[in-house]
């Protein structure tokens, strides 16, 4: 299982993730706060942490939960939140499709945004099942183990850490370090700006789903934009 | 108690979720094969899904669109940070930099 092909898919997938994981800590931290501060013990912080694995459905879900919101409002605001990964599941299912079972469930558990944006591209473009596997699975390992431990941090130190100081904006610019190289091409800018644009003029939209028509919008742009260039160049 | 165990059977239905949508595509495997133009799209879901996860953090204040905030200065500077050179931390450091400068030393935003 740990052969050398895997070996240097772990090294290559981890060395692509590594500085861009620093900007998960900061979100962690803000979250293990947040869990403590609507009134979660440290075991059901740290149980909805390992159950949940979603920054994003955890922090929007909270407010919900601390309101006693029904169920089914919670599980639907949840999906919402969590429906990108839809897209990121069905662009990465070829790469895992040789897999076992017990291991597609593993890595869908992992799938998380950093390791799709960063290192989809390379996973799928590898004919090697080992070296996919490694370049997915230690950053994907990484970043649960960085999420784990700070979001313990925050839910320790609820009360003593310094707030008012921005830091949850480390995770922004995580986003954007992994965008701005991405954009390097013209449909990869179009997409973005459109998703991006898309995103916030659609912000009024019910149940959060303006992020979602936005995505979608973005990567319709992004394709259009490609056939645009190509029909252009042909001409 | 049974408080108690509501709220772990509430986390356990959050979770699915996550499950649920992570899995959607991978974890049936050959079986959800999505059309191979829908397939080659889908390489601008990464640029889409970031843009859209970052343009709502920057752009708005108090769900208001808001174009001058120091938010927006700190993801211009770490925008043209990322351009110009590759040092991992920078972003990072000139970013959180702008962006405290701004909001504590000018008392923006």
């Amino acid at each position: 299982m740990f052969n050398d092909s895997f070996k240097r898919g772990a090294a290559e997938g981890f060395r692509a993730f590594l500085p861009l994981s620093v900007g998960i800590v900061p979100w962690a931290v803000v979250t293990g706060v947040a869990m403590r501060s609507i009134g979660l013990s440290p075991l059901e912080a740290m149980g909805m942490n390992a159950i949940v694995y979603a920054g994003t459905a955890q922090l929007g879900t909270l407010p919900l939960i601390a309101a006693g919101a029904p169920l089914w409002l919670l599980v639907l605001t949840a999906l919402v939140l969590n429906l990108r990964f839809v897209i990121f599941s069905a662009a990465l299912a070829p790469a895992f499709a040789g897999y076992t079972r017990r291991r597609r469930v593993f890595s869908s558990y992992l799938l998380v945004d950093g390791v799709f944006a960063v290192l989809s591209e390379r996973i799928l473009k590898s004919d090697d099942p080992h070296w996919r596997w490694g370049c997915y699975i230690a950053p994907s390992a990484w970043c649960w183990v960085l999420w784990q431990t700070f979001t313990l941090v925050g839910v320790l130190g609820a009360g003593v850490l310094p707030a008012n100081w921005s830091l949850e904006f480390m995770a922004t610019i995580a986003l954007l370090v992994m965008l701005v190289p991405m954009s390097a091409t013209r449909p990869m800018l179009v997409a973005a700006l459109v998703g991006g644009l898309g995103t916030v003029l659609l912000r009024g939209l019910p149940l959060k789903l303006g992020m979602i028509a936005g995505i979608a919008l973005g990567i319709a742009a992004g394709f259009a934009a490609e056939h645009w260039q190509r029909g252009g160049r042909r001409a | 108690m049974s408080e108690g165990l509501w709220l772990w059977i509430t986390l356990a239905a959050i979770g699915s979720t996550t499950i649920l949508t992570r899995g959607s595509f991978i974890i049936p495997g050959e079986r959800a094969r999505l059309p191979a133009t829908l397939q080659r799209a889908l390489r601008y879901a990464p640029a889409a899904a970031l843009a859209a996860l970052v343009a709502p953090d920057v752009l708005l204040a108090d769900g208001e669109l808001s174009p001058f905030n120091p938010r927006l200065a700190a993801a211009v500077v770490v925008t043209l940070v990322c351009l110009r050179s590759r040092n991992p931390w920078l972003p990072f450091i000139a970013g959180m930099g702008v962006l405290l400068l701004l909001s504590k030393g000018f008392g923006l935003g």
